[in-house]
């Protein structure tokens, strides 16, 4: 269970004058959900895009072995879309859902680099068992979704791929506490059909409880890191959030 | 002392160009004298379209339609009835238009008076677009003004054109005429109104915010520039002496918009050196389109070549050096002098009391942003506005400062309803805001940004600036303007970058120059959106003693956004949480560190 | 005006129309994509016209064969357009693009003038388009009236099946809303891009040749007026919509036809109509028949 899925050493993001990142490590081993907490602005989404490849970032080295093969291959300056194909996939924050397109259509983008139009049809069922609210929309057009619904469509869309790591950034971000409550029962199952998850989340009692390792981001760094029910219990976790 | 200097040296220079010009007709033919004045014409159509385009950021592709109105215009106060009744074969002149008969100045003044006239009848609805459609819409006007003058034959004579025009247009003329325009503009583009045109370029929004209406400058702008496309126009059809409607095709407005971009849009000196290029580049290629015989071997002429390297030279331009040759640099002596700096002055305080919300809503379709927030700021209070993402924070801010209206509910500002004005006029109540994504004037110096905020609390019009040396008011106020920036500037540590521009500054230091923006308005309140993102643990415990210093300097009431809770915990009196719309706690920093809601919205449920 | 010159009429106009509206798909995928107006679009199409004039006329090749092979040499010069001339621009300002697009035109123009010369050029039609039908003993119909609405309504059917059934088309509908989130599932945007541009150009080089079959000749500066109607078309229908630039295209070539062939004085005046419903349209409904709003964030 310990094998290394992804490892990061000395992560680093810039925009223009803004350092986002600073010397960010982290490890994500097959089968855990690994989460990443802290304030807004700490850096979290910065992290989570430049491990897709959606930003230029600087690291000593970002290495993602495939379960597949077993080959490690590094991640730095491949673009997003080979990225998909080594089987990562990311549920950006604020969903973008395409507005225009429907839900059955959001979903067959996400195995765009899919061929075998069975196996999609399957992952289009397997879908619909985990958010059967999604099978009752298929027709309709991503703008027409609620804000949960939209949720879980990224999410979904994300599964297409069929991943090995599936990241996660901000699912419960704008949803009501109900529906948080139930985004983190899919991920919870998700993890157990066997998908490594990295999640991103404000919500950080929720996440650490889901989770079973965590790191904290304090503006742009690793602040802390543990198991995710240490960190529950930390009262750092709370100043980190409140400014203690 | 550095301006007398360079006054003398502008003049010494100009003096020696006009002796120049005096002499140019026994040192040139007559092949090069024309090209010289193509030159100076050239250069008053690329000035204008670079006040429309370059300055104040309206991509407008309808210049060779205003051209064509000045040539026609001018060409028919010029030509004499004798001349007319020869020409209108087709159809009879009008008999009103028969006897018009002015002197050429008069002439070239009214094409421009005309064209502009026209320019501010196509602005009004124009302009309301934005970028590429407004290119096509000019495009169309310039087409429409163009099948106009095929197809009135009693006022233009049609297709058939206007022959015969005297040469007017001398080398003294032409040069006389560029020399006006030169001084009006660059006169314009330093006067404090001249930055306000290149803000509106730069970001819109930001300067609604600064006070302006940005409508009227666009239009006001457009209008001045189609000036200049009139009279450059009626320079051209007295130079070329016939003129008709397919001489003002598109081709003409981009041979324009290829000296602009050549040059530096945005930048003066880079339309002269455009000019002077394209023009001897575009007269020089001909060569390549006439038989050339080398000894014995004869090789005959490729039309069309010409445009052709003339089209791939725009090409690898745009590809390899998008900003041109001067960017959006302009020629000063200074160049050839060291540098010198500046000294503030003292500074004054306002006061004011109090920003009352009640009952707020705001709602985008079905979504509610916004929900039923109400709350009082005294007077100098630092108030914290806090909430995890989307809990409406920003959309209050945009609420306050009149970007949006709301749905229901009152803003009271000192007393008087705010609530659905535009955010000028928010400005010019006393609010002045920051943007949570900087949005500087990044193409302008430091110091013009900050004068731009000042430019509501000017007295002078924008027209005095065209003659300053007249209207000495521009010169005088722009003066207290600028010192009362270098102060502001100082006091922010920025003095010593205030000629640098404004986006090569670091992160924390354009932060504290949009606030530094917000203070030239001369505002009772501010709105900080965010003011630590970004920013490492060191300068934020700056930015903390800053904020608390703004209000005892400036006498300000201040409410902000903030994510940093330390940030937020250190430096409010006051803390108001949103969350989701709904106005969830307020109270001291202690008490919100305390309150069960506040720590589950931020921490999630059960944490608390 | 009796039924016979009204329905002839009307056919002109569905041709010229459809003509305008295979043009407008065209800028209509591209902006959608990018935001950049294709300045060079109408050139594209006036390479078409060019292309089969060479193949079937000067070189003799038989019509079928002729179209094919120009279609194809007009696709690659559109790909070669965005090659070159675009895409080193795709992160620069759109105003960038936009200037770089206006020097491509006038270089094909004018590249077109020193290769083809200036001189109109005559294009033979053959004989079976034009060998009129005559229907109820008094309406005469020409064939190529009718071939041309026939073959742009095939065409943009295709072109509606591809975008809304096929998985290119998929993404070519996914990049025109977020070309980040598409490029997250997996997409190589820049193939779909050059894709846009290649059926757009396939589709103006198939207008061009009908054009000049119309009309018959070819010259330079052919692609430049219908090139800016066919754009205000597309901004008419909505920007962005392919049913759109076909229903924009249909609406300016009913417009001009009927406009003169009611009110013949106004005939000089026909090239302003577009202009004149551009504006219009911009004023009164900016985001075009069947276009969505795009909106600014502050």
């Amino acid at each position: 269970m310990s094998e290394s899925m992804l490892r990061i050493k000395n992560l680093n993001v810039s925009y223009g004058a803004i350092h986002a990142v600073r010397d960010v490590s982290m490890e994500i081993n097959r089968g855990e959900i690994v989460t990443l907490i802290g304030a807004n602005g700490a850096g979290k989404s910065s992290v989570i895009r430049a491990i897709m490849g959606l930003v230029k970032a600087h690291a000593d080295e970002m290495i993602f072995t495939s379960p597949r093969d077993n080959k490690e291959v590094s991640l730095l300056g491949k673009p997003a879309e080979a990225h998909v194909k080594l089987g990562i996939s990311l549920s950006p924050e604020g969903r973008r859902i395409l507005p225009q397109l429907t839900v059955e259509e959001n979903l067959a983008l996400g195995a765009y680099i899919r061929d075998d139009a069975k196996g999609i049809a399957e992952d289009i069922e397997y879908v619909y068992s985990l958010f059967p609210r999604l099978k009752e929309r298929h027709r309709q057009k991503g703008s027409t979704l609620s804000g949960g619904e939209q949720q879980m469509l990224a999410v979904a869309r994300a599964l297409m791929s069929r991943p090995d790591l599936l990241m996660l950034d901000e699912p419960s971000l704008g949803l009501a506490p109900i529906l948080v409550d139930e985004v983190f029962e899919i991920i919870r199952t998700i993890n157990s059909q066997g998908k490594t998850i990295l999640l991103v989340e404000q919500n950080a009692f929720a996440a650490l409880k889901a989770a079973h390792r965590a790191y904290v981001l304090e503006v742009g760094s690793v602040g802390l890191s543990g198991t995710g029910s240490e960190l529950l219990n930390n009262p750092k976790v709370r100043a980190a959030y409140l400014g203690g | 002392m550095r301006r007398a200097r360079n006054l003398l040296l502008t003049i010494i220079s100009a003096a020696l160009f006009a002796l120049f010009l005096d002499k140019a007709p026994e040192l040139l033919n007559g092949y090069w004298q024309r090209i010289l004045n193509l030159i100076a014409i050239n250069a008053i159509l690329a000035l204008s379209l670079n006040l429309i385009y370059g300055m104040t950021g309206m991509f407008s592709l309808g210049h060779a339609g205003f051209m064509a109105i000045g040539a026609y215009v001018s060409a028919l106060l010029i030509l004499t009835p004798a001349q007319k009744n020869a020409m209108w074969i087709l159809e009879d002149i009008y008999p009103w238009l028969l006897h018009v008969n002015t002197p050429f100045i008069i002439s070239i003044i009214i094409a421009g008076l005309v064209a502009a006239f026209f320019g501010w009848l196509i602005a009004l609805p124009v302009l309301r677009l934005g970028g590429d459609y407004l290119g096509i819409a000019t495009l169309g006007f310039a087409e429409i003004i163009r099948i106009l003058i095929t197809n009135t034959p009693r006022l233009t004579n049609g297709s058939l054109g206007l022959k015969g025009i005297p040469a007017h247009t001398t080398l003294f003329m032409s040069w006389g005429c560029l020399a006006i325009v030169l001084l009006c503009m660059v006169c314009m583009l330093q006067s404090n109104f001249g930055g306000v045109m290149k803000a509106v370029r730069d970001d819109e929004v930001a300067t609604k915010m600064m006070g302006i209406n940005t409508f009227r400058v666009k239009v006001l702008a457009f209008t001045l520039g189609c000036f200049g496309g009139g009279l450059g126009g009626a320079l051209m059809g007295n130079l070329i002496t016939t003129i008709d409607p397919r001489m003002f095709m598109i081709t003409q407005t981009y041979n324009i918009l290829m000296i602009i971009v050549v040059g530096g849009l945005g930048s003066v000196t880079g339309s002269l050196i455009g000019s002077v290029l394209v023009t001897t580049m575009l007269e020089w290629l001909r060569f390549v389109e006439n038989p050339i015989t080398i000894g014995s071997i004869n090789i005959p002429g490729i039309p069309g070549m010409r445009m052709v390297i003339f089209s791939l030279l725009l090409i690898v331009v745009i590809i390899f050096r998008r900003e041109g040759i001067m960017g959006m640099r302009e020629f000063s002596w200074d160049i050839f002098f060291p540098k010198r700096k500046a000294k503030p002055k003292e500074s004054d305080s306002y006061s004011g009391p109090v920003l009352e919300v009640k009952n707020l809503c705001l709602k985008f379709g079905g979504l509610t942003a916004i929900e039923d927030l109400s709350f009082n700021i005294n007077h100098g209070q630092i108030i914290g506005l806090i909430g995890p993402n989307g809990a409406g924070k920003t959309s209050a801010f945009n609420v306050i400062s009149g970007f949006y209206k709301p749905t229901s509910g009152e803003i009271k500002f000192m007393g008087h309803q705010i609530g659905g004005l535009r955010p000028d006029q928010v400005c010019r109540a006393g609010i002045a805001r920051t943007f949570q994504n900087i949005r500087l004037f990044g193409n302008e110096s430091v110091i013009r940004n900050v004068m731009v905020g000042a430019r509501i609390r000017q007295k002078y019009s924008w027209w005095m600036t065209l003659l300053p040396f007249i209207f000495t008011d521009v010169i005088r106020e722009d003066s207290t303007v600028r010192a009362r920036a270098l102060e502001f500037l100082s006091q922010l540590g920025l003095e010593d970058v205030a000629h640098e521009k404004a986006s090569s500054l670091p992160y924390g230091a354009q932060r504290r120059l949009e606030i530094a923006r917000a203070l030239a308005t001369s505002p009772k309140f501010l709105l900080l959106d965010e003011p630590a993102a970004g920013m490492n643990p060191q300068e934020s415990e700056e930015l903390m003693k800053f904020i608390r210093r703004l209000r005892d300097e400036f006498d300000l009431t201040i409410l902000l956004i903030e994510h940093d809770m330390k940030v937020v915990m250190n430096v409010c009196d006051y803390i108001q949480v949103l969350d989701q719309g709904v106005h969830i706690a307020q109270g001291t920093p202690e008490e919100i560190k305390a309150n069960p809601r506040v720590v589950e919205a931020y921490l999630g449920k059960g944490a608390a | 005006m009796n039924l016979n010159i009204f329905i002839q009429h009307f056919i002109n106009a569905l041709s010229l129309g459809s003509l305008y509206g295979l043009v407008a798909v065209g800028y209509t995928m591209v902006y959608g994509i990018l935001r950049l107006i294709n300045f060079a679009h109408g050139d594209i199409f006036m390479l078409g016209a060019y292309f089969v004039y060479f193949a079937t006329i000067v070189y003799k090749l038989p019509w079928a064969v002729g179209v094919i092979i120009a279609i194809i040499l007009t696709t690659i010069c559109g790909l070669l357009v965005d090659r070159i001339a675009y895409k080193p621009l795709r992160e620069a300002p759109r105003i960038s693009a936009l200037i770089s697009a206006i020097g491509v035109s006038f270089f094909i123009e004018n590249f077109a003038v020193v290769v083809f010369t200036g001189m109109p050029r005559p294009v033979v039609q053959p004989k079976i388009l034009m060998e009129p039908i005559i229907i109820n003993g008094d309406i005469r119909l020409i064939p190529l009236g009718i071939l041309v609405p026939v073959v742009a309504f095939i065409l943009v059917a295709g072109l509606l099946w591809l975008l809304y059934c096929t998985k290119p088309g998929l993404a070519m509908r996914a990049i025109s809303f977020d070309i980040e989130t598409t490029r997250m599932m997996g997409v190589s945007v820049n193939k779909i891009i050059a894709l846009a541009f290649g059926l757009g150009s396939a589709l103006a080089a198939v207008a061009g040749i009908m054009w000049a079959l119309r009309y018959p000749r070819v010259e330079p500066f052919m692609g430049m007026t219908p090139g800016i109607k066919a754009f205000i078309a597309a901004v008419f229908g909505g920007i962005g919509s392919v049913p759109g630039a076909m229903i924009g295209g249909l609406i300016l070539g009913f417009v001009e036809i009927m406009s003169v062939a009611f009110f013949p004085t106004l005939s000089g005046y026909k090239d302003a109509f577009a202009f004149m419903l551009l504006i219009m349209i911009l004023l009164f409904k900016p985001t075009g028949l069947l276009g969505e709003r795009l909106e600014d964030k502050i």
